[in-house]
């Protein structure tokens, strides 16, 4: 009963990206049930914001037993900004990192961002999606910036809200 | 002149002859003490969770004071604050108030009852503590690299302040209790530890800073204990030699000596030399770090202080410390995981019986179970924290002997025949083997410090002579002999079965057991795939990675090594990333061809893995002869692996446990 590699990758390949997919719907879904709870007194910006902090919090919880000072600055800016991307590649993104000119200065830049088509399947302003990535990332880098004794920002260079060309995010030391 | 507390004559005794160095005096502040033996400060969470001493925390204590012969003893370390954010464990001991002052009594009078000197140790678990409370303190807060642990709250001066007193308190109410030694604990990520580092100490004021800043607080509480102790109660703090912290910036090793430095200025009387925290990525104390690895950390220890040095770390045997006491570079011989293992580890060293010790195997079974709030017990020693109940201590007689037939001569059989006989009853153990041990006979040969393990059977070979074991062994047991013999009672400890792989009938010739691989019997191809992922099949993996062979492991788990504790897992799984050997859980072999085999998920995505060998290393349990000895009416057990494949630590429980109750 020789394997049929066709078969079983695709059939890996679509259970994969249907994982996926359910990620950004669940947010959103779960989104929808925190503005009905919320009310008409607060902004949705607000509420998903606060939502990428607490990912972002969760998220750096595993990112701490993982750091590793050994490689000095330079190495270290490169690890935690592949980490970052890594992120996004696991939601179904392509992000990849360069560095930058700058000592510890790192590039993330995303050509393929799957948030925004889930954000408009269920209305959701687009601006709100480069925002939350931008909160989610700055909330893991407090933590990490914290444990390991270094000021970290991440600020948004190019924001394709549409999942078109190119996300650009700078990495660098504060 | 130094005080003596106990007078101990060890001249005649075969271990002080032999290991002159470990049973001579030392003089510790104004306390003389008998020998260089200490049983180190250990959590075992058998206390209530209120803080209060319990009969089975006695107990324990009381067994590893026989053990140490006159030397130190110290009960685990206390926390001292009420709002519990120092407890670390859920069964620590407290000492906030002066109502824990009768409990700790207890323990300090069982201890002076064996004529040891009492250790009593201060232990705020900073960082790594509030086991019961949402936040832990700590000089900064800094975020915790283990998710297991609470968040961080930034102490304040008037915090800190109270914490020296809570140190200072504390020490007054072991004083009242009787001890006779004060301990301060400045280990593995705890409080004192937490001051001292450059990773967790980021305080700007005086607190903070260079390393006599990060000291500052160390030296307050060593200062007040010293105050509140007075002078006939010598003071010791234990302090990280090496963080292990390097990764995330922790002190370098010149600081950790300075801090040595700083703690013998402001007045201790010894320092025990202790290395890494729980947070380090290094290993420290696990089987695969080799015996007397950081013994070198007490003779730089030594270059730096004047005060007396106390090691322990990997030091399982008496040669070694005995050896490098003589030399002048170790002052005590710490113990810790070994008297876990076997309370009475020094004095049967003392009393010439070496051979009767029950030797630690460094599983860390024991961390485990600590950092999981479970109360403490041991891979290799039923009793431990079964101290205050006798049926373990001191098991009744046998009502009436039976002769007993023991089948299998591993770890199971072997701890149940002397346990068994021990009682009164006649033994007789059979094993179709020419050696005993079972399959620890192949288990030893896995790679990272298994040997150890083997340990395990010389103690029981010893202690089944000593209980007039008798052996057959080169004899298989069969049905025609259990009705020649007809014994009262049968042991079934004939360790598992390995069940055969069904799809491999077609090409069975690539199939190979494990055991036959371990013990070299079996040809192996340069790529091979193990069946199962447990323990067996990962040591096997290993032992075969050591080879340069190309090893993929398949099991049914959904992780590999499962059935491994936590605090040695890791190891295990580094290994196995390093060796190149990939695991593919939650899988089945469902298919062997020419090429190799074919896997499938839970799922049942498919894919195939060359290779040219497959060894089975997934066991089933063994029901051969059950019937058997059931059809004729005889009592029986089954322990070990043949009642459920598990692992050395389940064997050795079941047989002793069937060995008291035959």
């Amino acid at each position: 009963m020789p394997v049929n590699v066709e078969k079983e990758l695709s059939q890996s390949w679509k259970r994969l990206h249907g994982a996926q997919a359910e990620i950004g719907k669940t947010f959103y879904r779960w989104r929808q049930v925190a503005l009905e709870f919320a009310g008409d007194e607060v902004a949705p910006l607000d509420v998903s914001l606060r939502a990428a902090e607490i990912f972002g919090k969760d998220i750096s919880k595993s990112f701490l037993p993982r750091l590793n000072w050994l490689k000095g600055e330079e190495g270290f800016m490169l690890i935690l900004g592949k980490a970052l991307a890594g992120i996004w590649n696991t939601d179904g993104a392509i992000a990849k990192v360069e560095k930058g000119d700058n000592p510890g200065e790192i590039f993330i830049k995303c050509s393929r961002d799957p948030w925004p088509t889930w954000a408009k399947e269920f209305g959701v302003p687009m601006e709100e999606v480069a925002l939350c990535r931008e909160r989610m990332y700055q909330s893991i880098l407090e933590d990490v910036g914290a444990f390991m004794n270094i000021p970290l920002k991440v600020e948004m260079q190019k924001a394709i809200s549409r999942g078109q060309g190119e996300t650009v995010m700078r990495l660098y030391k504060a | 002149m130094a005080k003596t507390l106990f007078e101990w004559d060890y001249s005649g005794f075969p271990g002080a002859e032999k290991y002159p160095h470990l049973f001579k005096p030392i003089q510790l502040g104004n306390l003389m003490v008998p020998n260089r033996v200490k049983y180190a400060a250990t959590e075992e969470n058998l206390n209530a969770h209120d803080g209060f001493v319990t009969d089975a925390g006695v107990a324990y204590m009381r067994e590893r004071a026989k053990g140490v012969v006159g030397g130190l003893c110290f009960m685990q370390g206390v926390y001292m604050d009420e709002k519990r954010q120092g407890q670390g464990y859920v069964g620590q001991a407290a000492a906030w108030d002066d109502k824990f002052i009768p409990g700790l009594k207890r323990i300090a009078d069982a201890l002076h009852e064996e004529r040891a000197v009492a250790g009593f140790q201060l232990m705020d678990c900073g960082r790594v503590g509030a086991v019961e409370v949402d936040y832990c303190h700590g000089p900064s807060a800094v975020p915790q690299r283990l998710r297991i642990f609470k968040p961080v709250q930034e102490m304040t001066r008037d915090d800190i302040k109270a914490v020296v007193q809570q140190h200072v308190d504390a020490a007054r109410r072991g004083v009242e209790a009787g001890f006779d030694v004060m301990e301060i604990s400045g280990i593995v990520g705890y409080l004192i530890s937490n001051f001292i580092s450059s990773y967790t100490n980021r305080r700007t004021d005086e607190y903070g800073g260079d390393i006599r800043g990060r000291m500052r607080a160390v030296v307050e509480i060593i200062e007040g204990v010293k105050a509140a102790c007075g002078p006939d109660i010598p003071v010791g703090i234990r302090l990280c030699s090496e963080e292990l912290l390097d990764d995330v910036r922790g002190n370098t090793i010149e600081e950790s000596m300075e801090s040595y430095k700083i703690s013998e200025e402001a007045g201790v009387d010894y320092i025990s030399c202790t290395l890494g925290w729980q947070e380090s990525i290094y290993p420290v104390i696990s089987r695969d770090i080799p015996m007397g690895n950081w013994i070198h950390l007490a003779k730089r220890a030594k270059e730096h202080v004047k005060v007396p040095i106390q090691m322990a770390y990997r030091l399982f045997k008496p040669g070694l410390p005995n050896e490098k006491i003589g030399a002048g570079e170790l002052d005590f011989w710490e113990i810790c995981r070994s008297m876990i293992a076997d309370p009475l580890m020094p004095k049967k060293v003392l009393e010439g019986k070496e051979e009767e010790v029950r030797h630690c195997v460094a599983c860390n079974l024991c961390l485990a179970r600590l950092f999981r709030d479970a109360p403490m017990t041991c891979y290799i020693n039923p009793v431990c924290a079964h101290e205050s109940d006798p049926e373990f201590t001191d098991p009744p007689a046998a009502e009436e002997e039976k002769e007993v037939m023991i089948v299998g001569a591993g770890p199971a059989g072997l701890e149940c025949a002397y346990m068994a006989a021990s009682r009164g009853h006649e033994v007789h153990v059979y094993d179709k083997r020419d050696v005993i041990g079972g399959t620890l006979n192949e288990a030893k040969n896995a790679p990272y410090g298994d040997d150890e393990l083997w340990t395990c059977i010389e103690y029981q070979k010893v202690m089944c002579e000593k209980a007039g074991v008798e052996f057959h062994l080169g004899t298989e047991v069969t049905e025609a002999l259990i009705e020649e013999e007809v014994p009262d009672t049968v042991v079934l400890a004939t360790g598992p079965v390995y069940p055969e792989i069904e799809s491999a009938a077609k090409n069975s010739d690539k199939v190979v057991n494990l055991l036959d691989v371990m013990s070299g019997k079996a040809e192996v191809g340069e790529k091979v795939v193990i069946w199962g992922n447990r323990k067996p099949g990962i040591g096997c993996a290993l032992h075969l990675a050591k080879q340069g062979k190309k090893v993929t492991i398949v099991g049914k788990e959904r992780t590999a090594g499962f059935d491994i504790n936590p605090s040695f897992k890791w190891r295990y799984m580094i290994y196995m990333r390093q060796s190149g050997i990939v695991a593919y859980n939650d899988c089945d072999i469902v298919e062997v061809t020419e090429e190799g085999v074919t896997v499938q998920t839970y799922d049942g995505v498919r894919w195939q893995v060359a290779c040219d060998t497959i060894v089975v290393s997934e066991r089933a349990t063994n029901d051969n002869l059950k019937k058997v000895v059931q059809s004729e009416g005889i009592e029986l057990f089954v322990v070990g692996d043949a009642l459920i494949p598990r692992n050395l630590s389940s064997a050795v429980h079941d047989g002793y446990r069937i060995g008291m109750r035959v």
